[in-house]
């Protein structure tokens, strides 16, 4: 047996608390049959009870699961050991959720038996699959949001528990969102008889086939970013290829979709561009994200400077951080979409991309700047100030008839055509000297000490 | 085992460590010294290979940090300054955990832990838990678990602060038994005269670097240093134990003379015989007990007062 598993199940499953679950579990069940009229009998009570057992204190348990060995301070016993990243990443999450486990266990034979009395075996086969699913998926979302800020040095208070749990329950709304509406007769199909049959890369798929495939999709990626985190925290390596791989699967996945809503919002692009301008929203969604999330750390970025100035490509590029990545993958996009457009003789097709590209570059650059210069709440400040630049400073200009300097801002439709994409690329270009600037003055200031 | 060079480590707002270099011979219990924030920490889990160098190399039995942090895991123990236990398992169960997480097979786990306590003397208290042990006893099990997988390299940082005497005499006690069963260690901490019960070596950080350059032998087991005492002054008590084969003088007044020589009883005897027959009124001779604390204020910078 895995050891981290065997060690969480010493400490979470003595006898006496799987008696205290049984009985309390039991008695619900039990009052639940008395008054249907309150609980809606034994079958609702336990689909209630197990998502605030297994979804809702389950992803807390497992948010704790790495956050509670650091406070405890065992963690570096537990880096130092020799458990592979996998055994890590399983015997955490189902290890400091065996407890939930078990209760969600007892509630999931009871709603099993109320789905097969009420609906049949096929139905009760699909909850048999459902529920574990949402289960491990808010669990791993948790776990994977506590590894991310474990990387980061965090500190972890309650609060940041807190928001650990939470990612964990939002990725399981996703699940249960997507889960209910895929349902053929579900209010949301019914309504929207146009995802009936889902059109992608050019096939009509029905709608609750590709919403569930997608979630179990989704849900892999979840385990694959557990386990790519666990090994950095173990000090392995990870090569960029898993992290492309996510990239190339967001991007296709994204671009897969017929793109009838940018065709509705008005933007008259051809097939293959629609399809590449998908995959490049995507994959600056995916930047902005990263470079949210990953730590913004000047002394790697030093490091990596030196190992590029003494010729170690290589070594220089294995330390490239994700945002770098997708930021590489929006700029193949705009090129392309910049010759597709070209060919098309849309100069402002082209000055608008352009623009968008230059806009990304500064904003990636000012969240860096920022987040290597504040001390404390660095991406809290970058959050602001993309608010400044997108909402606030535009509806000031708005607010006070300088609607010609939205340009300094957003990408604009103006003469001659070159002004905004001229613009955007100063700014990016100006916030990238200054973040290479920092990173530069950090190197003297110690190359001084 | 433990070859350190050219080491440089910064985290974001400063340098800890500035080019240390330093080496640690098998078989050996290293003292690592210096003022607090000076870096000791730091070094260690640079060693530990659980800190990336911003620059310089370290190599663990011949292997790289950088390049093979999971197989040096393996090779080592390491114990945190501030370390924790799981309160609510047994020592027996502490200890068979950490048999299984360093790959120590199912059947072979009982046997390690069980020989784990016996070396940290926690036997006869297999079945109670963590939570209950006093400080003393859950330092002697945080060091237990350390070992269970018997790594050649041991890392310990300030394993005694907080203990009473007698812990402290049994923790150096434990350390030496540790490295006659072949493991070398690292002991970081800041109280001297405890480390001079069982370190050969001191390497001395002072703000970033190693004081001196290298490390300083402190004791030698063979060649031990003795502090002669004499009670009418003679000035030439310096000339006459440099004449003498087998003594190296360290430092001498009228008084006093610091010297190495050998252990053995019979030499030592016949030191002392040939001093008196010479007329010098030796009033006491023991084994010095401060070569740390002297070695220290020599090499720190500015800390001779």
């Amino acid at each position: 047996m895995n050891p981290e598993l065997r060690r969480n199940l010493w400490l979470e499953l003595p006898l006496r608390r799987m008696a205290f679950m049984t009985g309390a579990l039991v008695l619900i069940f039990f009052a639940a049959s008395l008054s249907p009229a309150v609980w809606g009998g034994p079958g609702d009570a336990a689909v209630l009870f197990y998502y605030l057992i297994v979804v809702m204190w389950g992803s807390r348990n497992a948010a704790l699961s790495v956050v509670g060995e650091i406070r405890m301070r065992t963690w570096d016993g537990q880096r130092l050991s020799s458990l592979s990243a996998g055994q890590m990443v399983w015997g955490k999450l189902f290890g400091s959720t065996l407890y939930n486990w078990f209760g969600g266990a007892i509630c999931l034979i009871v709603i099993l038996a109320d789905t097969f009395n009420r609906q049949g075996a096929g139905d009760a086969a699909i909850a048999l699959a459902y529920y574990p699913i949402i289960g491990v998926i808010a669990q791993s979302a948790a776990l994977l949001a506590s590894l991310i800020a474990a990387g980061r040095d965090k500190s972890h208070s309650r609060l940041d528990v807190f928001l650990y749990q939470m990612a964990g329950l939002f990725a399981a709304l996703v699940a249960y969102w997507i889960w209910t509406a895929s349902d053929p007769s579900s209010a949301f199909l019914r309504h929207r008889p146009d995802l009936l049959g889902i059109g992608w890369w050019g096939m009509r798929t029905e709608g609750h086939v590709f919403l569930l495939a997608s979630l179990a999709a989704f849900a892999g990626w979840l385990l694959v970013g557990c386990h790519r985190m666990m090994r950095v925290e173990l000090m392995m390596r990870n090569g960029p290829l898993i992290w492309v791989g996510f990239l190339a699967f967001v991007g296709g996945y994204i671009a897969g979709f017929d793109g009838v809503y940018l065709a509705r919002a008005g933007v008259r692009f051809g097939n293959a561009e629609m399809r590449l301008l998908q995959a490049g929203v995507a994959f600056a969604v995916l930047g902005y994200l990263m470079v949210f999330l990953e730590p913004k750390n000047s002394v790697l970025y030093r490091w990596m400077a030196g190992q590029f100035a003494k010729g170690k490509i290589g070594s220089g590029l294995s330390a490239l951080q994700s945002w770098t990545m997708a930021y590489f993958a929006v700029l193949m996009c705009a090129i392309a979409l910049i010759v597709f457009r070209g060919a098309a003789g849309d100069g402002t097709g082209q000055a608008q991309i352009a623009a968008m590209l230059g806009f990304f570059t500064r904003d990636l650059a000012l969240v860096m700047l920022i987040g290597m210069s504040a001390r404390l709440h660095g991406d809290l400040f970058g959050v602001v100030m993309l608010a400044g630049l997108y909402l606030l400073l535009p509806m000031i200009l708005q607010g006070v008839q300088l609607s010609g300097a939205l340009v300094l801002f957003e990408p604009r439709e103006i003469a001659p055509v070159w002004l905004s994409p001229a613009i955007a690329w100063s700014e990016g270009v100006l916030a990238l000297v200054f973040a290479a600037a920092s990173i530069k003055r950090a190197d003297n200031r110690r190359n001084e000490e | 085992m433990i070859d350190v060079c050219d080491l440089v480590y910064e985290y974001p707002a400063r340098r800890a460590l500035k080019g240390v270099s330093l080496s640690v011979a098998p078989r050996t219990i290293t003292a690592l010294v210096g003022p607090n924030g000076a870096g000791k920490t730091t070094l260690l889990r640079c060693i530990a290979a659980l800190f990336v160098p911003y620059s310089g190399r370290v190599t663990i039995d011949g292997l790289d940090t950088r390049a093979s942090p999971r197989q040096i895991h393996g090779l080592l123990g390491y114990l945190p300054d501030f370390y924790g236990l799981y309160d609510g398992l047994s020592v027996r169960r502490i200890l068979t955990y950490a048999a299984l997480s360093h790959g120590i097979d199912r059947d072979a786990a009982p046997a390690a832990a069980d020989k784990a306590a016996d070396r940290v003397g926690l036997t006869d208290r297999l079945e109670v838990t963590a939570g209950e042990l006093s400080r003393g006893l859950r330092q002697r099990l945080a060091i237990g678990q350390t070992i269970v997988h018997e790594p050649k390299v041991l890392l310990l940082d300030e394993p005694a602060a907080g203990l009473d005497p007698q812990a402290r005499r049994d923790l150096s006690a434990l350390l030496k038994s540790l490295k006659d069963a072949g493991m070398t260690l690292v002991v970081s901490s800041h109280i001297l005269s405890e480390l001079e019960d069982y370190c050969s070596e001191m390497v001395i950080v002072e703000n970033g670097v190693v004081a001196g350059g290298q490390s300083v032998k402190v004791r030698d087991v063979e060649r031990p240093r003795y502090m002669l005492e004499i009670a009418e002054a003679r000035g030439d008590l310096c000339e006459f134990l440099d004449a003498r084969a087998g003594i190296d003088v360290i430092e001498a007044d009228e008084y006093h003379a610091l010297i190495v020589h050998t252990r053995n009883p019979a030499a030592r005897a016949r030191l002392i015989r040939d001093l008196v027959a010479a007329g010098f009124e030796v009033s006491s001779f023991g084994e010095s007990s401060k070569a740390m604390e002297d070695a220290y204020f020599r090499n720190i910078g500015g800390g001779a007062a």
